[in-house]
């Protein structure tokens, strides 16, 4: 049966069928089986086709490895290319300048910016001031969509100059970077950064005060966790219930599994739960290093516990690592100095290479082994939303039965609403909502 | 057969570049998107270092790679636009042209292939509503067969380029009259 008002029919059974999930990256679909009122099945089914590119990078160079898989998202390709640098640098011993680090470290904040920005205000929150899109939300907040954008623009310029442009970028190297850049030249970004720490922190505000839907789902939260710093290149897997591993060792907690309705490999912890990554379970596991500016900002929510269980409120954390990623990014700026060399020189060899880094959307691992020349012969490669897909599928199951008894359009947002909260990048590309209501027969 | 992108003719422009650039008075401004480097989603590039052998004076082409909403608020007030990309869902060397009028609502019916964080539609109407006036203007796009790692386009595809420029060369003329 089609077109009805409420979701759950008299009988209790039926499902639900989300058939394109818009606003996200990439091509998914979510289907739900209720019966008798209690949800049988949630699953998250990702048809985007395999894209093998843990095959295309066979037999290539570490830094061919690089340019290739900055090409599996147009949204987080710097998350890619950072995994994949410092585990080639880690397994073969290739100390960097750094001057070099630093320079890594403001291209990531710049993808974060670019990318929270993005989903922040326009994949986001139309939801929450109740738009269908974000072009009818520009009709009326105008002001709000030239700050994300100007937000979005500022992450930009960042990943453009030092990453050589702003899609895929081209300028990381194994060792370092393509060319060494100027003082000046980094310097140059100071004043965008300042007006976008501005918006930032704006954008905080904005975001807290959001009529939010309650929801408390108990979960694990995985993160890196860094002594000094707000992770994002380096630190160790940590997780809310105690797990400790260094960036190497991901596979030893947590393995992937082939599902039926999934083109996506879906990653659980070995003892089968899923787990949820990205920038609640950062905030969570790692807030006591966010930079000041952004752990004031934090502070001034009064949100962070919330933060921790409602994956509604992840707005407000991915606000706040947009303050932390442009203050940081200031910092970087205003303490650059040139390295001796753009890059360190270094000898290809065999090696078995692994590492983790934070990619906007959350932990993300990949794994090489190099042979005697050098060259890739086998890879493996774990984006977040692989690893998220199990716990959003588990939240949906816990979060759906209080929404079934809405009308449809109404349980239709709060279940999209919920699934926007976990910035799934299915590959990347975003269409449309087309929901169907079928009973079981 | 196969075609290369001949290097140096389709440069990448940094987007403050083109926001610079912008600022010239120009009948129509051509954004080509597309990547040299992922097989027949460059076949627009290699359009366009055809196109510029022979552009008139107030055309502007611009080589945007992902269609940016920014890239869309560069455009002149008064200019017209002709976005040329390549397409999924229409056979391969088939070149086809979409008005912008009244795409917006129609998402359905242009699914990027490539990392779009939004749709062609979303993009342009967004522009539009931070414009505060309707873009005027084509789409044209190109049927491609192999959108992989690698410069070589699908046979069909390398043979279109010349007709797909021819077509772009047309939308122009069109949107200048």
């Amino acid at each position: 049966m089609h077109d009805v008002n409420k979701l759950l029919e008299p009988t209790g059974d039926l499902a639900i069928d989300i058939a394109g999930l818009t606003r996200v990256e990439g091509e998914g679909s979510l289907r739900l089986q209720v019966r008798n009122g209690v949800i049988e099945q949630a699953h998250l089914e990702i048809f985007e086709a395999p894209r093998y590119f843990e095959q295309l990078v066979i037999g290539r160079t570490p830094d061919e490895v690089i340019d290739i898989v900055a090409r599996i998202c147009g949204i987080c390709p710097v998350a890619y290319q950072m995994t994949a640098v410092h585990a080639f640098e880690h397994a073969l011993r290739i100390e960097i300048d750094p001057a070099v680090r630093a320079l890594r470290r403001l291209l990531y904040c710049g993808e974060w910016i670019e990318s929270h920005a993005l989903h922040v205000y326009l994949l986001h929150l139309p939801d929450f001031l109740r738009y269908a899109s974000a072009i009818e939300m520009a009709r009326d907040h105008r002001a709000t969509v030239e700050s994300g954008l100007a937000l979005k623009k500022a992450g930009n310029r960042v990943v453009e100059l030092v990453g050589g442009r702003a899609i895929h970028p081209v300028s990381v190297r194994v060792g370092g970077f393509s060319r060494s850049f100027r003082r000046a030249e980094i310097v140059a970004l100071r004043e965008t950064l300042e007006t976008a720490l501005d918006i930032a922190l704006e954008t905080v505000d904005l975001v807290a005060g959001l009529d939010t839907p309650e929801f408390v789902r108990d979960g694990r939260l995985v993160a890196l966790r860094h002594p000094t710093e707000y992770p994002m290149n380096e630190g160790r897997i940590v997780s809310t219930d105690g797990l400790d591993l260094a960036a190497t060792d991901w596979r030893s907690a947590f393995r992937e599994d082939q599902v039926a309705w999934s083109h996506a490999l879906q990653a659980r912890g070995r003892d089968g739960r899923p787990y949820l990554l990205g920038p609640s379970a950062r905030i969570t596991l790692a807030g006591d290093q966010l930079h000041p500016t952004a752990a004031a900002a934090l502070r001034r929510t009064g949100l962070a516990e919330e933060i921790a269980v409602n994956p509604y409120r992840s707005i407000v954390a991915r606000a706040v690592e947009l303050v932390d990623a442009t203050a940081e990014a200031l910092d970087l700026v205003e303490a650059y100095e040139p390295p001796d060399a753009a890059a360190t020189s270094w000898r290809p060899g065999p090696a078995n290479a692994a590492w983790a880094t934070e990619a906007p959307r959350g932990l993300i691992f990949h794994a090489y082994e190099l042979d005697d020349r050098g060259l890739v012969a086998h890879a493996q490669i774990v984006p977040p939303t692989s690893q998220n897909q199990a716990a959003i599928e588990s939240d949906l199951a816990a979060f759906a039965p209080r929404v079934l008894d809405l009308p449809r359009d109404e349980a239709t947002l709060r279940i999209e609403q919920l699934i926007r909260s976990y910035d799934p990048c299915i590959s990347c590309a975003t269409h449309f909502l087309d929901l169907s209501v079928e009973t079981v027969p | 057969m196969t075609l290369r992108l001949p290097v140096g003719r389709a440069p990448w422009r940094s987007r403050t570049d083109r926001s610079a650039r912008a600022t010239q008075s120009v009948a129509v401004e051509v954004l080509v998107c597309g990547s040299p480097d992922r097989g027949d989603d460059g076949a627009p590039i290699a359009a366009a270092a055809v196109l510029r052998q022979d552009m008139a004076g107030d055309v502007r082409v611009r080589i945007v790679g992902q269609l940016d909403i920014d890239d869309l608020l560069a455009v002149s007030a008064d200019a017209r636009v002709v976005i040329v990309d390549a397409a999924v869902g229409i056979r391969a060397g088939q070149i086809v042209e979409l008005p912008l009028t009244g795409l917006v609502g129609r998402e359905d019916r242009l699914r990027p292939r490539s990392s779009h964080a939004l749709a062609f539609p979303e993009v342009i109407g967004l522009a539009e509503v931070m414009r505060g006036r309707p873009m005027r203007g084509l789409i044209v796009a190109i049927g491609g067969r192999s959108f992989g790692l690698g410069a070589a386009f699908s046979p069909t595809v390398a043979r279109a380029i010349p007709a797909l420029a021819t077509a772009v060369r047309d939308a122009i003329g069109r949107l200048r009259d």
